[in-house]
């Protein structure tokens, strides 16, 4: 350790720098052996004929981050020697590392495309886009126009979204507990995850259920306690997973039909009267679509006064609860008395 | 937009590395200061990436980094002038291939932007996310977003952004009451589904956020605006803690806290629930009442007002008010 210490200080930028370099120019690979005592920020730590296992660890660290940036990091190994992971060899092709020459942006792409990125400048997927951003600027075309005007941004709250992205890009199957509402306790579940789907503002994660054997759709806001990445993958070779779930979803909110009277003049007649799908079917009457029957009480719910469930039954019956419960918590009885008694006498109906 | 410049991690630093060559190669000399706007960097920034890259290289057949082995520049000019020149160039040519998880998330942004209205042809959006794919140096990862029909608002008040034009609409407020208001519009924005328009409102005389989905009945005029995007700074969050704002404290189920993000004051103090298991005790800062039964109530079993009074109370009386509706 002491002498490790003591070698000259290469910044972790420049011998990741260096690997890429070195590993860019092989054509035959080189081992790790000749990585560790040859390659700048390696070979200043190497001891020859000695024990390397700290900097092995280091060199299997780098390579994880050097493969997350996208660089085809491979490993040949020597056909008459398979399993001695001694004399595999490490190489980047150069094929496979460089954006395809035909692959060009215009200012007004360059433009888009840095809008893009800034959907995704709060948490999730930031550093992605921000990486994805400098190679973009790595081809010299600069924005047609700043995009002013506009500051779009997606965001994620939910903790469960990072390890299902990464546990989507290895495809490793994932187990986390799912709440369904109204059960009093979390079910463990087993997935191979395909897709993450954000449909109307929430986020849902598509895959294969291990136990159904079949695919299945789950909120994220409902997954309990952390996701834990099983270590198993699976093979994946479909590319339109989350078009399918989007379309699956779309078909859901279809079906889910609701009808609501909506006190004229109010927020609740603005917002719902122009939700996706709704359409007004009579005297301050609308039909509106939902695809979680609890989502769409909890919203309906926060609307108090302002509107009420014609049907389904089951649906006025989730509002009523879920007002009782409200009012009940904050000290409040339900009796008829309270009818009328409150805001909706008082808003301005111009 | 100003964008944030937080300190680069070694894997952001390895990226600009990567891209950094393949411009200068292209590019031929350039400035410092040029090639740092561009990558959107500092000055310094940009010239200790061009120091390391002057002193690197490969191993060679030596494997002792001999001169040949490393990229070089014109160090007089870069020393003297701040002019950036490669005279010799190893191992790279050209740009690096996207990650899956990086084509993922520009992809997914661009089904979001899909939204908005210049972009309704979706053709160049179309042809961006195919080439993001192919120059992706593995399948992206499948992230997508549904995209919303972006409706007239949205595009009256987008064209009058662009063109500089006052505009008019009734707007209705959390508290109920309607009213005309004029107003420079500077910016639209968005949080997933919910789309907001900030602009200098001639009415309250200072800048304020108005959701789409409360605006009706909406003009564009041809007044000139007077407020300009580029004399008022718009701060990055939607809504601003106001000195008048009540302070509301409540038990939340753990579960539910993310949720609350937009409401929680920086600093805030939490701690378990007093006497709920499992819940916990935070404080929300709210602009009144209106708005607070309608979060509330809006979450129901997951979040209880405990203080002050005035503010249980009114969360009481609307739910009972909406209870009341089906008695």
């Amino acid at each position: 350790m002491t002498d490790q210490k003591s070698a000259p200080r290469v910044p972790v930028e420049e011998r990741l720098f260096s690997l890429v370099l070195a590993l860019l120019a092989t054509q035959s690979g080189l081992t790790k052996n000749e990585v560790l005592s040859t390659v700048q920020g390696y070979r200043q730590k190497y001891r020859m004929g000695g024990d390397n296992a700290n900097l092995e660890r280091q060199f299997e660290r780098d390579k994880d981050d050097i493969r997350e940036l996208g660089v085809p990091l491979e490993t040949i190994e020597d056909p008459g020697q398979t399993g001695n992971n001694h004399i595999l060899r490490y190489r980047i092709p150069r094929g496979s590392y460089e954006l395809p020459l035909d692959i060009t942006f215009s200012g007004a792409e360059t433009t888009l495309l840095n809008l893009a990125a800034m959907v995704w400048r709060e948490g999730s997927l930031s550093a992605e886009s921000r990486r994805a951003l400098m190679k973009l600027r790595s081809l010299g075309v600069e924005s047609d126009e700043p995009m002013i005007g506009y500051a779009p941004r997606l965001r994620v709250r939910e903790s469960a979204f990072d390890p299902l992205s990464i546990a989507l890009e290895r495809r490793h199957i994932v187990r986390f507990g799912y709440l369904k509402p109204g059960n009093a306790e979390a079910r463990l579940r087993t997935l191979a995850p395909l897709a993450l789907v954000q449909h109307q503002g929430r986020w849902h994660v598509h895959g294969i259920d291990q136990d159904a054997e079949e695919t299945r759709t789950f909120l994220l806001s409902r997954i309990v306690g952390p996701v834990t990445l099983t270590g198993a993958s699976f093979d994946d070779t479909g590319s339109d997973h989350a078009e399918r779930a989007l379309r699956e979803l779309d078909e859901i909110w279809e079906n889910g039909v609701g009808v609501i009277d909506v006190e004229p003049g109010t927020d609740a007649a603005a917002r719902l009267t122009r939700r996706k799908g709704s359409e007004v079917t009579g005297e301050n009457r609308v039909t509106l679509h939902y695809s979680d029957l609890n989502l769409i009480a909890d919203e309906l719910a926060g609307y108090g006064p302002e509107v009420v469930v014609i049907e389904p039954e089951w649906l006025r019956e989730a509002v009523l609860d879920r007002l009782t419960a409200t009012a009940e918590a904050h000290g409040a009885s339900i009796t008829a008395d309270t009818a009328g008694a409150d805001d909706t006498t008082g808003i301005d109906r111009g | 937009m100003a964008e944030r410049q937080a300190p680069l991690q070694a894997q952001d630093k390895l990226t600009f590395l990567l891209a950094l060559v393949p411009y200068l190669t292209e590019r031929g000399p350039v400035s410092v200061a040029e090639a740092a706007a561009h990558f959107r960097v500092s000055p310094e920034q940009l010239r200790k990436a061009v120091r390391l890259i002057a002193v690197s290289g490969v191993p060679g057949d030596t494997s002792s980094y001999q001169h040949g082995d490393l990229f070089d520049i014109a160090w007089d000019d870069f020393e003297q002038n701040d002019q950036i020149v490669l005279t010799h160039m190893v191992a790279i040519d050209d740009s690096p291939r996207f990650s899956a998880r990086e084509a993922a998330a520009l992809i997914a942004g661009l089904q979001y932007l899909s939204a908005l209205p210049e972009h309704a042809d979706r053709e160049i959006v179309t042809s961006l996310m195919a080439k993001l794919a192919r120059g992706s140096s593995s399948n992206p990862s499948q992230v997508a977003v549904a995209g919303s029909d972006s409706d007239d608002e949205l595009r009256i008040i987008r064209a009058a952004v662009a063109d500089g034009r006052r505009v008019e609409f009734d707007y209705r407020t959390a508290r109920g009451a309607s009213e005309r208001r004029h107003v420079d519009p500077l910016r639209i924005e968005s949080i997933d589904q919910d789309w907001y328009l900030r602009g200098w409102d001639h009415d309250r005389g200072a800048l304020r956020t108005f959701r789409l989905d409360r605006i009706t009945h909406l003009t564009a005029t041809t007044k000139p605006i007077e407020h300009r995007p580029e004399d008022l700074p718009l701060p990055d969050t939607l809504f601003e803690p106001s000195e008048e704002d009540l302070v509301v404290t409540i038990d939340v189920a753990a579960a539910a806290l993310p949720l609350l993000g937009d409401y929680i004051p920086d600093g805030a103090k939490t701690r378990p629930s007093a006497t709920r298991n499992g819940w916990l005790e935070t404080t929300l800062r709210v602009a009144h009442y209106h708005g607070l039964k309608r979060l509330i109530a809006g979450m129901p079993g997951v979040v209880v007002v405990l203080q002050p009074e005035d503010a249980r109370r009114a969360v009481a009386d609307w739910a009972s008010a909406g209870a009341a509706r089906y008695l």
